[in-house]
């Protein structure tokens, strides 16, 4: 479920971003004093941990005066490897690491990974739902940073815009035109769930899982493109090979401003939003500092910088936020669709075989 | 007696070429290690366990195995799933081989009864082309068949589109999955990924052909025509036959060549018609991170792969022998 490279807005915002890369590589450059307090974050890479160094980091230096290294991160299920390995070896490359729910649950299970939190030094984590702040048997693990998105996307000049999900299986409209993702975890079963059944309290029973994959292997017949990278998709709808589908809401907004035929859409059942945590390493001896930042990230002011520069949607609730509405709609929505997390991990290999079989027909 | 001695004295006398310096055996152990540690990693994995919501652990368990012939949910339920992916990778890479060594035969041969210059020429050319990565040749035919750049975009202005609505072809496309309601389609597939397929191996088709093809003595075909013989029985009865093993060893070579192509597969062909290679890089990387399952596949991935050779060995020997 996580979010890997952020091409699309890499490419969009790279010209934008070229100055402020001046000013970024200056902060990062800068030698740490002995005396200077200082905090390693990883951040997933490219346009995104740019936007991070460049907005975000240095805003909290001249609050906190703690430096910050970046730490580039591929994405949340390779850095979880990345990060067990460097456990077992004794030395971390980060203190902080950004990983998304289903990683975050994961790394909690194979243990010893991430160290808990000292809530009392984030005061400002209150104006977060509590839904974002995840604790297992050693105490709140980890706090949200950001979320993003995946709706529903229609090519408007082929296509009215659709009230409920329910409309991609009509296949007078939608055959062999959709482009949905093939990853049995990218939140077309918790769309399902919400559209046709009892939401995530189907994922409780094995029963309830088939009937959510019967219901998806009916729309096979319409979709013209299982995509795995965001930029098959990116391509696809471009070039009219598609005229629907699930794409990251905040990317489709970029590209709809671009003058692309691409329209973001928030159905009557809502869209699947995902987000990303901030987790310590158990290593690290930076929880103080670690503290501090996730404080800093938690402020509805933090939240509505992310929101302008890099697009993702603030965990906070809209109203303690200066963003305005368009600011707003344009990274997020409502209503939301909560994945069921746990019911992907627990029934892991049941889920991932009964989904491929679904595809492969077998 | 002096050849007993002789030979004793042989036997006691230093022999220069049998003494081997320390760095050629360092070097060989280097290689070896580094050849067969991967190899033996693999195949040590694929026995590993999976633990369900988290890792795997070290272990000896035939469980991915047995996955991979009879499903994860035996014998509560069989699947044939990954058996299909297996197939899929097999059919794809015959078909596209075949096509490739039968497409570049013919153009070989011709190119051998170039001139010398015009020969080097295309060589240098084809030569050239073996640098354009997988990657590269994908993102190509991606443009080529692609809606609004491309083949569909061809079909939609010259009327063909037109032309196939209205004779009752297009329903028939739309039944193979080449069309949707408003146009021809060609992503996702068979047809686009078997292309893609054998273009991306035909310059080690013509590689492979050219020495046995610019071998081949031009005073047999014209014995053979001078004879009377047709060109067909010439191409059937003299040609054909010099060039059997070459064609067959490049057909091969380039099966198992295209046995684990990734890039292809993943744009050109549905989920459904997915191979073998395509899941265990979702094992090992996807969002399960199941590395013994994913081992278990590209063991049998492998094996199929060396029974082919064998097979096709043992064919080549039997045919050669008769």
């Amino acid at each position: 479920m996580s979010r890997h490279l952020m091409n699309r807005r890499s490419l969009l915002k790279s010209g934008a971003s070229a100055g402020g890369l001046a000013l970024a590589s200056s902060v990062i450059g800068t030698p740490l004093i002995a005396q200077t307090r200082s905090l390693k974050v990883a951040s997933y890479g490219g346009y995104f941990e740019n936007s991070f160094k460049e907005h975000v980091f240095p805003a909290f230096t001249a609050a906190t005066g703690i430096e910050v290294e970046s730490v580039t991160q591929p994405n949340s299920t390779d850095w979880l490897v990345t990060m067990q390995q460097a456990t077992a070896a004794g030395t971390v490359p980060t203190d902080l690491s950004l990983y998304a729910r289903d990683t975050m649950i994961k790394a909690s299970r194979l243990g010893g990974l991430i160290s808990p939190l000292d809530m009392a030094a984030i005061p400002d984590a209150s104006n977060l739902d509590g839904y974002f702040i995840f604790e297992d048997g050693t105490g709140p693990i980890g706090v949200g940073a950001l979320s993003w998105f995946s709706a529903m996307v229609i090519n408007p000049n082929e296509v009215s815009a659709p009230a409920s999900w329910a409309d991609f299986w009509d296949s007078s409209v939608y055959e062999s035109s959709l482009g949905l993702s093939k990853n049995y975890n990218s939140q077309l079963l918790d769309i399902i769930a919400a559209t046709f059944f009892e939401g995530e309290a189907t994922f409780a029973t094995e029963d309830g899982i088939v009937a959510l994959i019967e219901k998806a292997a009916e729309l096979k017949p319409n979709v013209a493109l299982w995509w795995t990278a965001e930029s098959q998709m990116e391509q696809s709808m471009k070039n009219g090979d598609v005229i629907g589908g699930q794409y990251y809401h905040d990317v489709a907004q970029l590209m709809a401003a671009d003058g692309f035929p691409i329209q973001s859409i928030f159905p009557k059942e809502g869209n699947p939003q995902d987000y990303g945590s901030w987790c310590l390493s158990s290593l690290s001896d930076k929880g103080a500092e670690a503290a501090e930042f996730i404080n800093f990230t938690s402020q509805p002011s933090t939240q509505a910088l992310m929101s302008r520069m890099i697009g993702t949607a603030p965990l906070v609730d809209a109203s303690v936020t200066d963003l305005t509405p368009e600011e707003f709609a344009s990274v997020s929505g409502s209503p939301v669709i909560r994945p069921a997390y746990e019911a992907y991990l627990d029934k892991e290999t049941f889920i991932k075989e009964s989904w491929d079989r679904m595809l492969a027909g077998a | 007696m002096t050849a007993v001695d002789s030979t004793k004295a042989e036997m006691t006398a230093p022999v220069p070429q049998m003494r081997r310096p320390w760095g050629t055996w360092a070097l060989g152990a280097l290689i070896l290690f580094l050849a067969v540690t991967p190899f033996i990693l693999v195949i040590v994995i694929s026995f590993g366990q999976k633990i369900e919501g988290a890792g795997w652990e070290w272990d000896f368990t035939l469980a991915n195995y047995q996955r991979f012939f009879v499903g994860a949910l035996w014998p509560d339920e069989v699947t044939f799933l990954h058996l299909q992916r297996l197939y899929y990778a097999l059919y794809y890479a015959v078909i596209a081989s075949v096509l490739a060594v039968a497409t570049a035969f013919p153009f070989t041969y011709l190119l051998t009864r170039q001139s010398r210059r015009a020969q080097s020429c295309w060589l240098v050319f084809i030569l050239a082309s073996l640098s354009l990565s997988e990657v590269f040749i994908v993102m190509g035919w991606d443009v080529l068949l692609s809606n609004r750049s491309g083949l569909p975009m061809l079909f939609e202005v010259s009327g063909a589109t037109d032309w196939l609505k209205r004779t009752g072809w297009f329903d028939v496309l739309r039944e193979w999955g080449l069309a949707n309601p408003r146009n021809v389609k060609f992503k996702t597939s068979e047809f686009a990924t078997i292309l893609t397929m054998s273009y991306l191996v035909w310059p080690y088709a013509v590689i492979l052909l050219y020495p046995a093809l610019s071998r081949l003595d031009p005073s047999l075909t014209e014995a053979a025509r001078t004879m009377g013989a047709s060109p067909t029985k010439v191409m059937t009865s003299v040609i054909l036959p010099t060039v059997k093993l070459p064609l067959i060893g490049s057909t091969l070579l380039l099966f198992v060549f295209l046995l684990g192509s990734y890039v292809t597969v993943v744009v050109f062909a549905e989920p459904a018609k997915q191979t073998t290679a395509v899941a265990v890089y979702e094992s090992v990387r996807g969002a399960t991170l199941d590395a013994p399952f994913g081992a278990a596949q590209a063991v049998v991935l492998l094996v199929t792969a060396a029974l082919f050779l064998v097979l096709a060995q043992y064919l080549t020997k039997r045919s050669e022998a008769r």
